[in-house]
């Protein structure tokens, strides 16, 4: 379980611009949590104080009950997955490697048989098998991206934190990523809370909708409450379209009047 | 590459047994159990073919993980402050506490080079420098200014002499090697620690998802590194270039997934710095020359090599 309880952040020394003003909510269990906003909404210093990465200015957040300050650093990695919204490319190393990072929480870095298939089978989800012994920086930049995910999958955690993890990724590879990210919830019962940029995706794909706006939650709720052309707007301030398509919800952002 | 680096290993350790200024240390000799030619080898040769293994093995680890964690393959002990600092240091316990067992020196220039690595780093992390090449360079300035303060402080107190005989590297120095033992200690660690290393090199956020204690780790690796450069100075003095070309040549193999790298490095600057001290005997034979002198010599070139190859690189890309 993770709660979010009373949560405020800034990057300001003294706290005068908060980026995230009391926020309040707690993850839906074996559910995709889409979370959605303009840019610089706050969604990723969100994700980020949820991953304890960044520390909180007040509020907490609790995983299972305990407050994530307290949680030891290798017991979180064992919970929580993060893949940030840019990944550093400071070093050389293959697939492989970075998948094999994926297992370190479990076996710091020597690999029994189970980590060995962990990281096989996290290759063949993200359909890397064929690129393993390849280097990060001789691939495109979806098979990168493709590569980090695989190494959030290896990690095998209860929670997966993705911030945009369809970035770079073409329209073949977004719908696989979320039909894979389905799977990781219906067939493993992972918890998964994603940035998506595309509410179409986040309509599609999400059990649940988290909308921000300066900092705040401003609506949330399943897709068909929240794919509504009045909540849309107070998220977005833009109008979009909204047509139903196969008894869903459709968004159209194209000024075709 | 492997079975080549080990290959080269044993030949050369092997060589590295046979010569020296008193002949007849040979295979025909110790079979036939000549005392003098035992002697010579448990005495003098052995000591000093394991602190050119211990120490060049050592120095190369120092400078891998000195670029894991600035992030800059510009980076080794010599361009952070931490070999200057380490000569201050043992500077420092001349002085205070006159002619002292290499263990205490050892110390002293450990504690000082440990102080300067970390203040170094501290700084260069706030100034949030973009260009790498910069980083180097600051360092290198740094440790200049530890050097004159420690070449102004030795002429304060008639330490002169002291300095100079340490300011080149020599595996020829009796006495001292005793003190390159200490180096296995940090090889060790730097092993068990290798992915750590690797890991952080992608980040602090990156090292904490996956469970490392970004600090920690860097504190142990700037330790380790201090160690490393501490206790090989006061055995053989500095041996410049090695922390830095031999990681570059390694990495450039293997990628920077230190578990991968990390043995074949040792063997590898262990070969380089044998081929080395191997020439520096030959060439004046029966004197030697300076290990220093001819590591600066080989590993000058190759690393001008290694940059001139890495720029026409990096232009050939730019305009494709
Ligand atoms: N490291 C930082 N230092 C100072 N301000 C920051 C920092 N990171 C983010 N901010 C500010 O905090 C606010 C929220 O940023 P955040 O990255 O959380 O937004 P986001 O919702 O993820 O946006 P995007 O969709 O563009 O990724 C923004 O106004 C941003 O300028
Ligand atoms: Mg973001």
């Amino acid at each position: 379980m993770i709660e979010v309880k009373n949560v405020s952040q800034s990057y300001n020394r003294h706290g005068q611009r908060k980026t995230l003003e009391d926020i309040n909510f707690s993850v839906r269990e074996h559910t995709i949590t889409a979370l959605v906003g303009a840019n610089g909404a706050g969604k990723s210093t969100l994700l980020g104080v949820m991953a304890n990465l960044l520390p909180a200015l007040s509020g907490s957040v609790l995983l299972d009950g305990t407050d994530v300050r307290r949680v030891k650093t290798n017991a979180m990695a064992k919970k929580v997955a993060f893949l940030k919204q840019t990944q550093l490319l400071s070093i050389r190393v293959t697939v492989n490697d970075l998948v094999e990072f994926g297992r370190f929480p479990h076996c710091a870095g020597r690999l029994t048989q189970l980590d060995r298939d962990k990281v096989s089978q996290a290759l063949e989800y993200m359909n890397l098998t064929e690129l393993r012994e390849r280097y990060l920086d001789e691939l495109s930049g979806g098979q990168r991206q493709r590569a980090f995910i695989a190494m959030i999958l290896a990690q095998d955690t209860p929670y997966i934190f993705l911030d945009e993890p369809l970035n770079n990724l073409d329209v073949k590879y977004s719908v696989e990523m979320m039909k894979i990210v389905q799977r990781l919830v219906s067939e493993l019962n992972k918890t998964v809370v994603m940035v998506l940029h595309d509410i179409n995706f986040a309509a599609a794909y999400a059990g649940y909708i988290v909308a921000m706006k300066d900092g705040r939650i401003i609506r949330e709720g399943v897709p068909e409450e929240m794919i509504t052309r009045e909540t849309l707007r107070a998220v977005f301030d833009f109008d979009f379209r909204i047509e139903k398509y196969g008894g869903k919800n459709v968004c159209l952002y194209f000024d075709n009047e | 590459m492997r079975i080549l680096i080990i290959a080269l290993f044993v030949v050369l350790v092997a060589l590295s047994l046979m010569i020296g200024s008193l002949g007849g240390v040979t295979p025909k000799a110790l079979l036939a159990g000549d005392e003098t030619a035992l002697r010579v080898l448990l005495y003098s040769r052995i000591p000093r073919t394991a602190a050119i293994i211990l120490s060049a093995a050592g120095l190369s680890v120092a400078g891998l993980i000195m670029q894991a964690i600035s992030r800059n393959k510009f980076m080794s002990p010599a361009t952070s402050g931490t070999t200057d600092a380490a000569a201050f240091g043992l500077l420092m316990s001349f002085i205070f506490l006159s002619k002292q067992s290499g263990i205490v020196q050892t110390l002293f220039a450990f504690v000082f080079a440990l102080v300067a690595t970390l203040l170094f780093t501290s700084v260069i992390n706030r100034l949030k420098l973009r260009e790498v090449v910069y980083i180097p360079l600051l360092g290198m300035m740094y440790g200049g200014l530890i050097s004159a303060l420690t070449t102004a402080v030795a002429y304060r107190f008639d330490a002169m002499q002291m300095m100079a005989s340490i300011g080149l590297g020599s595996f020829a120095r009796l006495g001292n090697f005793a003190i390159v033992y200490i180096v296995v200690a940090p090889l060790i660690l730097s092993v068990m620690y290798a992915s750590k290393f690797s890991i952080i090199g992608l980040g602090e956020d990156f090292a904490k998802n996956l469970g490392v204690r970004y600090r920690r780790v860097v504190f142990l690796g700037l330790a380790v590194i201090s160690l490393i450069s501490a206790a090989t100075f006061v055995a053989v003095g500095p041996l410049p270039f090695i922390g830095l070309i031999i990681p570059n040549m390694a990495t450039s193999f293997y990628g920077d997934n230190l578990k991968k790298s990390i043995i074949d490095l040792m063997l590898f600057g262990a070969d380089f710095v044998l081929v080395c001290d191997i020439l520096s005997r030959l060439i004046i034979y029966p004197f030697e020359m300076s290990v220093s002198l001819t590591v600066s010599i080989i590993g000058g070139v190759i690393f001008m090599i290694y940059l001139l190859r890495g720029m026409y690189g990096n232009r050939k890309q730019k305009t494709v």
